[in-house]
């Protein structure tokens, strides 16, 4: 199994992250950018709507989501993933 | 009366709804309905901080140092931040408690109330640091126009849906002659006044705060007033928590999982809520005309905030499920975040800022002469 997803977001070009590191920083770590807040799951500004794949976190969030939403800071990717583009 | 401060009927509170079901009589915790309220209070009291922690003293120099027109706007989002705070530190108490049904929920909405508290407490600091009287500003909070004109915006959807609640609480469901008016309470509209309300703390707590948080970080962001910034952040960390279990309320409530009379409510009130979001925005605007009228400063002017209006209204109406009016834009202050962000605000002795941190330091310091007054 490898340790690499591939995440789509729109057209933007799919980047590779690994599967171990939050999906945010994932994100960020290749420029795109979206919001955030707590980076721990509480506050809720960092939601995203997840087109496809699952996402895992290490404890359940606090901040609200719908079941098509996800919490970029604190989930990380289990399978590829097609996302959303939020505002930003 | 409706009302009963303990409840002697036995309540199975997994049954009830959130509110308007049985008055809680046991505060147990043992069990919930919804845990994710009795997981807001454990974020909530690991949260806790306390004002005198941060040290304001080179604020006190960089006001002085203000242009005028930035100390106004300095002072007037003080001010306009100040008053709702006194409004949510009473009011989620004074609306919700008498109509909660659930221990959790209950203890989450006084945990809440208390927090805000903590907020109007750190706004005596910060104004006892830079004004040698500090009742020039909290005088003026109920005496200039531009924040009265805030204050009845944000207290009436409380005041309209308390006082329906305190004639239901005395009087009951029903026709009521009342001052020489018939008036009719109903369960539909008491409902309907609490569904609204929560949509104005909802509009308080994550719009018009964060409008002013924006004005506060960006004298930050020109290293001025960094003391005030570092109260503003542990602030913004609690109201990230608020603006969640408002989200979590109003999510419930329109699910019709909790209630389906209030499910019916939402989807009723769903223009009027859309409203609420976007009259608020606008005044937000008139706001930022006011604060800027006798000039912007360096990073922020009243376009630039006015946009963030427009950006962070379209966040938070999405996120309860409304529709914005207001064009997809991308964040005009893309620094916020960065001073929004939570994970490094932590109110640790070592941080040089922290006074009482600083108390120790001198006392622990020891010098030749220290022995001067020692005779063997
Ligand atoms: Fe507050
Ligand atoms: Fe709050």
């Amino acid at each position: 199994m490898s340790d690499e997803v591939k995440i789509e977001i729109d057209d933007l070009v799919p980047i590779y992250a690994p599967k171990s590191q939050s999906i945010l920083s994932s994100l960020e770590q290749h420029d795109i950018r979206i919001e955030y807040q707590c980076r721990s799951g509480y506050c809720g500004a960092c939601r995203v709507k997840l087109l496809e794949g699952r996402v895992d976190y290490d404890e359940p969030p606090l901040a609200f989501i719908k079941e098509n939403e996800i919490l970029t800071c604190c989930s990380k990717a289990i399978t590829d993933l097609k996302l959303e583009r939020p505002l930003t | 009366m409706q009302y009963t401060i303990f409840n002697r009927k036995p309540v199975n509170s997994l049954k009830e709804p959130m509110f308007f079901g049985e008055t809680v009589n046991v505060a147990r915790y043992d069990q919930q309905k919804y845990p994710i309220f009795e997981q807001l209070i454990e974020k909530q009291l690991s949260f806790f901080w306390r004002p005198e922690e941060v040290d304001l003293s080179k604020d006190r120099k960089d006001f002085q140092d203000l242009a005028e027109h930035e100390k106004h706007i300095f002072l007037s989002n003080l001010k306009y931040q100040t008053l709702l705070d006194s409004i949510q530190g009473r009011s989620p108490n004074i609306a919700f408690l008498p109509v909660c049904s659930l221990p959790e929920l209950e203890t989450w909405i006084e945990t809440w109330a208390f927090s805000e508290t903590i907020h109007s407490r750190s706004y005596t600091h910060i104004i006892r640091n830079i004004k040698s009287d500090p009742s020039d500003v909290f005088d003026d909070i109920v005496r200039n126009e531009e924040i009265l004109k805030r204050a009845d915006s944000v207290s009436k959807y409380y005041d309209s849906f308390i006082e329906y609640m305190n004639l239901f609480n005395l009087l009951g469901l029903g026709v009521h002659d009342i001052n020489g008016k018939k008036t009719e309470i109903t369960m539909f509209e008491l409902k309907k006044r609490l569904y609204l309300c929560l949509v104005s703390v909802n509009v308080l707590e994550a719009i018009r705060f964060y409008v002013s948080f924006a004005c506060s970080f960006a004298f930050a962001e020109r290293a001025l007033m960094e003391g005030n910034a570092k109260v503003i952040k542990l602030i913004a960390r609690d109201e990230a928590l608020h603006l969640t279990g408002t989200q979590h309320m109003m999510n419930l409530m329109a699910s019709g999982q909790d209630d389906e009379e209030m499910a019916r409510v939402a989807e009723e009130c769903k223009q009027q809520a859309e409203e609420i979001f976007v009259e608020a925005a606008e005044q937000e605007k008139q706001w930022a005309e006011y604060l800027f009228k006798d000039g912007s400063m360096i990073g922020l002017n009243k376009d630039i905030l006015c946009q963030y209006v427009e950006y962070i209204t379209n966040i938070r109406m999405q996120a309860v499920g409304l529709n914005s009016p207001f064009e997809a834009r991308s964040n005009p202050l893309p620094w916020m975040n960065a001073w929004l962000v939570s994970d490094n605000v932590q109110v640790a002795p070592q941080e040089s800022e922290i006074s009482s941190y600083l108390v120790g330091q001198v006392d622990s310091e020891v010098s030749a002469d220290d022995f001067d007054d020692f005779d063997l």
